[in-house]
């Protein structure tokens, strides 16, 4: 079954997403570039550009780049809106023989969806590239309030790219839809829209299933543009101010300052202060000059306040005008407010939506991708629909095994999708141990008393033989109903013990936060412990590997070595049960280099010891 | 009562009949689900096997362009350099100084993927490698670059950032509406 094409066909900008692996995923177009302009142009040779490359050129081919073409889909000639905009989109609006719009490219007349049609077939080109497979479905986005008319242009254009429309979708039900605000019943969602060039405003009212729009605002003609164009005009007139030069006449000047203003205002979403600094910017009679200001935050939002301020009495018209106006709901009727849009990543914007209604605000998704991604995620519902076998789960706790010390060791860690199956080795931890304990857990501290314990069992009938020599194979398998069988295989006598676990995922929601949240709160002191088990483990095992060596050495090593490896064993065993990790560790790193002297006392003994005469062949 | 016996044998025949039924019935739907699962499975397979190449590409990647946003900052400290240098005077004796710096560093830069596109008066405008910021009338071809206004440049193949340059244009030929 082929992928369906989430599709944010914006205004100024458009995105595209798929679900891959139960997960949206925003595709990058054939410049590598997560957002297409959306642009048409005919060139001057004839040729075809659209996206990027369109909008490069714009600014000598004016007549023959068609963009916001959005703002005349599925319009009468006739609108008010068309005849406002006519009066600024740079190439020629005509009627159609319809009464439609059409509008000129290269001496041909084009409908607004032919125009949108070729943005759509460059975006299906380039994600059929990018995927490496045909993609013949998609979902459309469309502001909430596109008429009927409108709506099935934007599904006409979909059609002439040669996808089949599975859904034209409101975009803020697919920003509500990316943040799973779908699943909440009877929730109210503002969804504040602050595009490039439109202010959107949407209130929607989540039910059964359904999503309905109650009311929409906005401006059509107010977006981040015209926050750029204060940041320049502001830059120009201090400069001219300060320095008496005025730098808009200098389009190379003005160039550099307006990629300035642009990453100034980026910067100034996470910094409180930036710097423009642009050397050699002009040059007067009195030599070169250069460009050095700060721009604070508080100056940009003194620069745009107008701007945000009527944005936020914007929304709070569209919800609380009486019905058709509005949504006549009150601001505290208000359960989930989602941002999208680029502008929106400002500070003082999310400040003043979430003032307004008292309530943080959905931001944690890119606010250029939400909608695209809102897209994939219906696209997915509809691709579910027809078949989807397959709702893999998650483990939601860690299942680990208790090794030496009482350290819980991770076999499955959270979060881990199921089925799934890990296979590890462990070994004894005495001389002749015959049978372990296979203690099975749950949880996220690190100590196994802490945990949650899910089963037990004994592996015997383990040969005899020293710590550290058997090898048992343990194997943790999960299936995709949650079934946790557990099974210790001792590889030498190949004897074999398993336990089949019902109920390792079904821990209530509340159980797994309680155990979450009480890992997260001991976590300090549990790695304390768990530091100080470790090195006691370590410390242990040299003791007995000391022993062992000084044992098979015997008269070889001289008596003043032994005893100094004596002392430093009597020292280690001292301290290892305490619960300082640092003094065990200490105590194990001088005993560990006190026992390198066996070795070389061994190898300067073999040296002294006379040599075997040499064999006489004669 | 004659008809007793044959309507049990019809029953036991129905009852027969009814249980082939239901077990073709049960076999088909077995069949069924098993084609879903098979499928089901085949695909999870594929696109796993797909996600594992997609994501080592998406590395190489991640790895060749993860440095984009600093080499694109650092590009605007060698423009700056430019601009000096055309300013200084060629007997100044900073100038040397400078322009050594300036070359020390653009080839740390080209050393990590960054190339310059070079633009010269004449050329012919191409919305790959340039971006059109203004149009100047000229005794020019239409549609030759005239200036460049700032630089462009590439990481490995990939364009950064266009060089933005100004565009010949026939005298007295305006393309805005009137």
């Amino acid at each position: 079954m082929a992928k369906i094409l989430g599709i944010d066909l914006g205004t100024t900008n458009s995105a595209i997403a798929v679900m891959e692996g139960g997960e949206p995923r925003v595709l990058e177009n054939a410049e590598g570039n997560r957002t297409t302009p959306s642009i048409v142009a005919i060139n001057k040779s004839g040729e075809r550009l659209v996206g990027l490359l369109a909008k490069r050129q714009s600014v000598v081919n004016p007549k023959n780049t068609i963009f916001s073409v959005k703002r005349l889909i599925g319009r009468k000639f006739s609108d008010s809106e068309i005849e406002r905009d006519k009066n600024w989109l740079p190439y020629d609006i005509q009627a159609s023989m319809q009464g439609g719009v059409e509008v000129k490219m290269a001496n041909r007349s084009y409908k607004p969806e032919e125009i949108s049609a070729m943005v759509l077939q460059k975006l299906k080109l380039d994600a059929e590239a990018k995927l490496g497979e045909r993609i013949e479905e998609a979902v459309i986005t469309v502001p909430a309030y596109f008429d009927d008319s409108e709506r099935q242009a934007t599904k006409n254009a979909g059609e002439i790219a040669g996808f089949k429309v599975r859904r034209i979708l409101n975009e803020p039900t697919a920003a509500a839809l990316a943040y799973g605000l779908n699943k909440e019943k009877n929730e109210k969602i503002v969804v504040y829209d602050f595009g490039g060039g439109t202010f959107d405003i949407s209130i929607l009212e989540v039910g059964d299933d359904t999503v309905e729009v109650k009311a929409t605002g906005g401006d059509t003609h107010l977006g981040g543009d015209d926050f750029d164009k204060r940041i320049i005009e502001y830059l120009v007139a201090e400069y001219k101010k300060n320095e008496g030069v005025d730098i808009s006449k200098d389009p190379l000047a003005l160039q550099r300052l307006r990629e300035a203003a642009e990453r100034a205002k980026h910067e100034l979403s996470t910094a409180i202060e930036t710097e423009i600094n642009l050397p050699y910017i002009t040059s007067d009679s009195s030599g070169p000059k250069h460009f050095l200001m700060k721009l604070t935050r508080a100056k940009l939002e003194d620069l745009v306040r107008d701007y945000i301020e009527r944005s936020i009495m914007l929304v709070r018209d569209t919800v609380t005008a009486p019905s058709p106006k509005g949504a006549g709901l009150k601001l505290s009727d208000i359960d989930e407010i989602v941002l999208v849009g680029g502008q929106t990543r400002m500070p003082f914007i999310q400040e003043e939506v979430k003032k307004l209604f008292n309530k943080e605000p959905h931001k944690g998704i890119n606010p250029d991708e939400v909608v695209a991604i809102g897209a994939a995620v219906q696209a997915g519902i509809l691709q579910g629909d027809v078949k989807d076998i397959l709702l893999l789960d998650v483990t939601p706790l860690t299942l680990s095994i208790e090794t030496l010390g009482g350290v819980a060791t991770s076999m499955i860690p959270k979060n881990t999708t199921v089925p799934t199956a890990k296979t590890q080795i462990f070994s004894t931890a005495a001389d002749s141990q015959t049978s372990v304990e296979i203690h099975v857990g749950q949880g996220e501290r690190p100590m196994m008393a802490d945990n949650k314990t899910l089963a037990r069992f004994i592996l015997d009938g383990i040969p005899p033989a020293p710590r550290g020599i058997p090898q048992i194979e343990v194997v943790f398998d999960i299936d995709a109903n949650g079934i946790l069988k557990v099974s210790a295989l001792d590889k030498a006598s190949g004897k074999t013990q398993s336990v089949r676990i019902e109920a390792s995922t079904s821990l209530s929601k509340e159980e797994i936060e309680k155990l979450k949240k009480e890992a997260a709160e001991h976590a300090d002191e549990d790695q304390k412990k768990k530091d100080a088990i470790e090195a006691k483990n370590q410390a242990e095992s040299l003791v007995y590997v000391a022993e062992k060596s000084l044992r098979e050495a015997g008269d070889k090593v001289p008596a003043e070595i032994k005893d100094a490896i004596n002392q430093k064993i009597s020292r280690l065993k001292e301290v290892k049960d305490g619960n300082d990790a640092e003094v065990i560790k200490t105590a194990t790193s001088e005993l560990s280099q006190e026992i390198q002297k066996i070795g070389e006392s061994l190898y300067k003994n073999k040296g002294d010891e006379p040599k075997q005469p040499e064999p006489n062949n004669n | 009562m004659n008809e007793e016996p044959k309507e049990e044998n019809k029953e036991i025949v129905n009852d027969e009949q009814k249980l082939d039924d239901d077990l073709k019935e049960k076999l088909i739907r077995c069949e069924k689900d098993r084609d879903e699962y098979l499928e089901g499975w085949k695909r999870a397979k594929a696109d796993f096997i797909n996600y594992k190449k997609e994501e080592t590409k998406r590395f190489e990647e991640l790895i060749k362009f993860g440095t984009a946003e600093l080499i694109q900052e650092l590009a605007a400290i060698l423009d700056s350099f430019d601009f000096s240098l055309t300013v200084l005077k060629n007997d100044e004796p900073a100038r040397k100084g400078i322009f050594l710096i300036k070359s020390q560093f653009e080839d740390f830069l080209k050393k990590h993927g960054f190339s310059r596109i070079v633009v010269s008066k004449g050329d012919k405008f191409n919305p790959v490698l340039h971006e059109a910021v203004g149009e100047i009338e000229s005794e020019e071809p239409e549609g030759v670059i005239l200036e460049e206004v700032s630089r462009g440049y590439r990481l490995y193949d990939k364009v950064l950032k266009p060089s933005r340059v100004m565009v010949s244009k026939i005298k007295g030929q305006s393309q805005i509406k009137e």
